[in-house]
């Protein structure tokens, strides 16, 4: 019983450990309700794409010495316009130029990073993220982001909600379907910017596919699918702080705090599947039998 | 000039071009069959795939290559036996395994003491890292994939085409596990030369280049191959000349390429639309690439 508290509490007595948990949590939350709108739009690849899109916009803050924040608010803004944009040019097929665009604006991103001496390092920190290193200004931009995200998406609910069900009604009801596209890759690249410091941008798409994915095995109401998949990432988050505390403290063994909470959610989602597909079987044989 | 003359001399430099040359053909001509089947999601997918199995590979000592060609082959043979490489981009399943696969590799990397070197080498390449193996593994599997590619180009490309009948002559199945196969040995092939992220680059800016240019499947396999071949040549020495990041200045130069190509097409089509208002398909003719 101790034990279990104690797991509880332990690691999070350093003020560091502290601020990485809060992150996460806030992360878990905005990338679990971001998320869901996504699963529902089957963005997955999109969001992908958003990930690499914003990175050189992460790149170009980091060694102008600014915030990050500003700078990857620029490139989320930039991409998503782009992506949205060029996904409607007619001559071409849209998931090549998604994919076009996906490897254009990285490269940029990685001239940027590879003209500094520091290359792999900065690299690596900006791909995959330093939870432990956060800040205090860090986690007020991340709950800006979160604040920000969530009156957007209050206001686009409607809107959101009919161009995912009914995409021909929508533009038929005469909605900007552009508009709207827009501003939802708009919102997955908010939330990008805001997870950089704490997984990177390689990671984040995790946080907003796994967690949302693994809800909606679970239901299929919007508002239960969302509370779901913001407890889903928080448990994650924790736990990955945990894991990942706990095996460098007791056993010795580095492991990043952003990757274990992705390995821990990819975990979940597998067992959840898994899970429901066999009680379904079970479910339908008995249905047989009676 | 003489500068770049210089460049050219040194062995590592030349390995490099010559890889940068194979790489950007083997690319260009599988590219084609990438917008075909509307694989770039797929490409995508397994670029990520392979990024766990090259960090186990370099853990356990075991060539990069191995890494990861096992863990393309699985996940094809996964995509495969579901079925779901038509929906791919709409697959939760895959979206997931995407997304975890970095996770995965990230969080075996951060087992190791002073390994970030050759995680950030496996995500963006190391061209200039390429040894002598390296190139004569890149020459073997690019001529295989060639090889396949031209004894069953009319399977392919009729499947792609029309879905009906390649069913009909029963098949169809099989024609799809070799593209998907062709386009993942592409895709291992590459990712050690310009690396995970940027590979799906020359499995499409190239052959976006090509269609924009000729309709003919053909025409179209040879002219993207050029492209990805020089734009791995440039890219390599512009990369060179400045210190840049050579995958980034690869992919760059092959983007380069295509909207240059892009804005020399709009202007000569919009003058010829004109002239040529109606244009009647040719009905006896090889299939030609769709839109």
């Amino acid at each position: 019983m101790f034990a279990g508290i104690r797991l509880i509490t332990e690691p999070f007595e350093p003020p560091y450990m502290q601020r990485a948990l809060i992150a996460m949590l806030l992360l878990a939350l905005l990338a679990g309700v971001v998320g869901v709108v996504v699963q529902l739009r089957r963005l997955a690849f999109m969001t992908d794409a958003m990930t690499h899109t914003v990175f050189p916009g992460v790149a170009i803050a980091f060694f102008m010495g600014d915030s990050l924040f500003v700078g990857a608010l620029i490139a989320a803004g930039t991409s998503a316009v782009v992506l949205t944009l060029l996904a409607r040019h007619p001559r071409i097929d849209e998931d090549a130029l998604v994919a076009f665009v996906l490897a254009t604006f990285f490269s940029v991103g990685v001239i940027v990073v590879s003209r500094n001496r520091t290359f792999t390092a900065d690299l690596n920190q900006l791909l995959f993220g330093r939870v432990l290193t956060i800040s205090t200004r860090d986690v007020v931009e991340i709950a800006i982001v979160c604040v920000l995200c969530f009156a957007s998406l209050y206001a686009l609910r409607k809107e959101l909600l009919l161009r995912s069900f009914d995409p021909v009604g929508a533009a038929a009801l005469g909605y900007p379907t552009v508009i709207i596209d827009m501003a939802l890759n708009l919102l997955i690249a908010l939330v990008v910017v805001a997870a950089v410091r704490a997984v990177g941008t390689a990671l984040v798409v995790a946080l907003l596919t796994t967690p949302a994915a693994t809800a909606r095995i679970v239901s299929s109401r919007i508002t239960t699918m969302m509370v779901l998949s913001c407890a889903i990432g928080a448990i994650g988050g924790w736990l990955g702080l945990v894991i990942s505390y706990d095996a460098s403290i007791h056993y010795d063994v580095r492991l990043a705090a952003g990757a274990t909470t992705v390995v821990v959610l990819t975990v979940a989602f597998a067992a959840v599947a898994v899970a429901f597909a066999l009680a379904r079987r079970r479910h339908a044989r008995q249905a047989v039998v009676s | 000039m003489n500068h770049l003359l210089d460049l050219y001399d040194s062995t590592i430099m030349q390995r490099a071009l010559i890889e940068a040359a194979l790489v950007g053909a083997l690319c260009g001509a599988v590219g084609i069959h990438v917008l075909l089947r509307r694989l770039p999601f797929f490409t995508i997918t397994v670029a990520h795939a392979t990024f766990p199995g090259v960090v186990l590979a370099v853990i356990l000592g075991a060539s990069v290559l191995t890494g990861a060609v096992v863990f393309a082959l699985l996940l094809v043979l996964g995509i495969w036996l579901t079925g779901v490489e038509e929906r791919l981009a709409t697959s939760t399943v895959v979206g997931v395994a995407l997304a975890g696969s970095f996770g995965v590799g990230a969080m075996l990397q951060s087992t190791q003491n002073g390994f970030t070197k050759d995680l950030a080498s496996i995500l963006v390449g190391q061209i200039i890292a390429v040894q002598r193996g390296d190139l004569i593994a890149t020459a073997i599997i690019g001529g295989l994939v060639l090889a396949t590619m031209v004894s069953t180009h009319k399977e392919l490309v009729l499947s792609a085409f029309d879905r009906t009948e390649a069913q009909a002559q029963g098949h169809s199945r099989t024609v799809d596990l070799l593209a998907l196969l062709i386009v993942a040995a592409a895709v291992v092939t590459t990712v050690p030369a310009v690396g995970t992220i940027l590979s799906v680059a020359l499995l499409t800016i190239p052959a976006m280049t090509a269609r924009l240019v000729t309709r003919r499947v053909e025409t179209a396999m040879v002219t993207s191959a050029a492209i990805g071949a020089l734009a791995g040549v440039v890219g390599l020495t512009i990369s060179a000349q400045w210190r840049v990041a050579a995958g980034a200045a690869i992919t760059l130069t092959a983007a380069g390429l295509f909207l240059l190509v892009l804005l020399f097409t709009t202007v000569t089509r919009r003058a010829t639309s004109t002239e040529k208002a109606v244009v009647f398909p040719d009905a006896g003719r090889t299939p030609e690439l769709a839109r």
